[in-house]
């Protein structure tokens, strides 16, 4: 198990807001996906299981996009770091 | 359908455990004895695994709005419903993502147990930080008592026994394991909460699918009685503009509910967040797109007007539930219903906990600190659970005589909420030049417009009044802002080093 990052609390004051941009750009792919995915596939005539291809789209195929989205944001965007390190922060 | 003893004991049984959760966790609480009874009885410690932090996010977001009149609505209005109900897939990685680290990094530094706390420290002004706490403990109380009435409802419908009876059965338990157990019982029993809310929608799901003759035999029906079920627009029942206002109110804004806000303080380790984030996200997209389109297939099994199930789409589940699981099981009906009842009773826990916290904790102990005076543990802990007793107990009362439309009752809070703390919070964590004037104007002009604009129904393009709301806060914010001192720079570094 790889350990925690050291970083001093305004380093990972600046990591955590990093972050919050990145996932705000994944929100704008996520949402950009939910409108391609159902909106743009509803004049299809394509079914399966008998349900038209855009609600597939719209609903379980956003799911598993952000489910992606997120695999991808905690693996290569997200730092682990310690919450509770203020005596070694401090001691910087 | 007549009271039938079995379908009432799956919801004893689990009220049952679920008060033993609380008391294990208070138990196991006291053994830790650590961090004293306020750290303790209102964010648990900051000792939230993954699962459990998933869990009490999830199980406290969706209330029995999501598992009764949403799937209600979609029953009337088609796949479009299920496929706007797919954008709460974001909530949890919104949370995570953009609030989590701050909040759980701050709140350690200052010692912060309440987002309120949080606010305080922030804009450094008792003013704010109090209408904060009003604001939540009104519309928490507003959603409280919805939780009520649509487990209430469902009960009496279900297994046959009166409202009242219902209402006072699991009114009871959730207050009473509010009280003893605190964040940490109610985090536990959250994901138990969010356990039986899974069992309850595969239950039912299964009786759908039997009863309707399959899944392709039920999508065949519903494409012949309502074509329009089947576009995304349903033939005008579902505007763009409903599309765009929901994505703000259960998708985009939900990162500033301070119910939620509050499990960000809660967590142990960044690991722990990052587990929550995808397990969170697997789970609360199969909830709730899962039992959003069991409300679509029920219209393959009721094939009548909405007249003849009472005129309400909330009777639209619970009348389900009767004709596909109650006429096979009352133990079946019983097991689908502890579903919902765990997604009001959750919701419930977590609103009452957090407004116990506003009371106690925003309210009076600062206002007792602020005269010099300390009180001790013995003292706060029974000042805490009484006030968590009164609170649930007023909402109970105000329950008893029930509101129509459930889902129209939470989606007004939802709206209170965010327009009150989107950019209390963003500004507070991400904006230097926000301050206690920007934050004031913000929330007071904000919920002030909502709320007027929702008593007179005024809409602007046909859109829900949190567009006005959030727009009138936003200004009020970013103005005030400019306009007032700039905040201490000492303070300042906390938020942003």
């Amino acid at each position: 198990m790889q350990a925690p990052k050291h970083l001093s609390y305004k380093e990972k004051l600046e990591q955590a807001t990093k972050e919050a941009k990145a996932t705000v750009v994944a929100l704008v792919a996520v949402i950009a996906v939910w409108i391609l995915l159902g909106f743009g596939l509803a004049g299809s005539d394509i079914t399966l299981f008998h349900t038209p291809i855009w609600v597939l789209g719209g609903t379980v195929g956003t799911w598993i996009f952000t489910i992606a989205v997120c695999v991808f944001l905690a693996k290569k965007v997200f730092m682990d770091f310690d919450l509770d390190e203020e005596e070694v922060d401090d001691a910087r | 359908m007549h009271a039938s003893i079995a379908g009432l004991a799956p919801v004893i049984i689990f009220l049952v455990f679920a008060l033993v959760l609380a008391v294990w966790a208070r138990r196991k609480a006291a053994a830790a004895g650590d961090g004293g009874f306020v750290k303790e009885y209102f964010i648990g410690n900051r000792s939230l695994g993954a699962f459990v932090l998933a869990m009490t996010t999830i199980a406290t977001y969706g209330s029995v709005s999501s598992f009764v009149g949403g799937p209600g609505q979609a029953w009337n209005i088609g796949w479009g419903w299920v496929y706007m109900a797919g954008v709460q897939v974001t909530c949890l990685f919104l949370l995570y993502g953009i609030m989590g680290k701050k909040m759980a990094l701050i709140s350690r530094k200052t010692g912060a147990v309440t987002v309120i706390d949080v606010i305080r420290e922030r804009y450094q002004s008792n003013a704010v930080a109090t209408i904060a706490a009003l604001v939540i403990v009104l519309f928490f109380a507003t959603t409280m008592i919805a939780q009520f009435v649509g487990g209430a409802k469902l009960f009496e419908y279900v297994t046959g026994y009166s409202y009242t009876l219902g209402l006072a059965i699991f009114g009871i338990a959730v207050i009473l394991f509010t009280s003893i157990g605190g964040f940490r019982g109610v985090a536990v029993t959250d994901a138990l909460c969010g356990i039986a809310m899974i069992v309850g929608i595969c239950v039912l799901a299964g009786g759908i699918l039997s009863a309707g003759g399959g899944y392709e035999n039920i999508m065949d029906t519903i494409a012949t009685n309502h074509p329009e079920m089947m576009e995304p627009l349903s033939g005008g029942n579902m505007p763009i503009g409903l599309y765009f206002t929901q994505w703000l109110l259960v998708g985009i804004f939900t990162f500033a509910l301070p119910q939620s806000l509050v499990r960000t303080m809660g967590f142990k380790d960044t690991k722990s967040l990052h587990s929550a984030m995808i397990w969170g996200t697997v789970i609360i997209g199969a909830m709730m797109i899962g039992v959003t389109a069991l409300g679509v297939l029920s219209a393959g099994v009721l094939t009548e007007p909405l007249d003849a199930y009472g005129g309400s789409v909330d009777n639209i589940i619970p009348q389900t539930i009767v004709v596909t699981l109650g006429s096979i099981s009352p133990w079946l009906a019983g097991i689908a219903i502890v579903g919902p009842i765990a997604a009001s009773i959750s919701t419930v826990s977590s609103l009452l906990i957090a407004s116990s916290s506003a009371i106690i904790k925003d309210l009076w102990l600062h206002h007792t600190e602020a005269k010099g005076e300390t009180l001790g543990d013995r003292k706060i802990a029974t000042a805490s659970q009484a006030i968590t007793l009164i609170i649930g107990a007023i909402v109970f009362v105000l329950s008893i005589v029930p509101p129509d439309v459930i889902w129209k009752i939470n989606m007004f809070a939802f709206g209170g909420l965010e327009t009150a703390f989107c950019w209390t919070f963003v500004g507070a964590l991400f904006w230097k030049r926000a301050n206690k004037t920007g934050a004031l104007w913000g929330m007071v002009l904000g919920v002030a417009a909502y709320c007027i604009c929702m008593a007179l129904g005024f809409k602007i393009f046909g859109l829900h009044q949190i567009t006005i709301g959030l727009t009138v806060a936003l200004i009020g914010f970013i103005v005030g802002s400019l306009a007032g001192k700039p905040s201490d720079s000492k303070k300042l570094a906390i938020f942003f080093g």
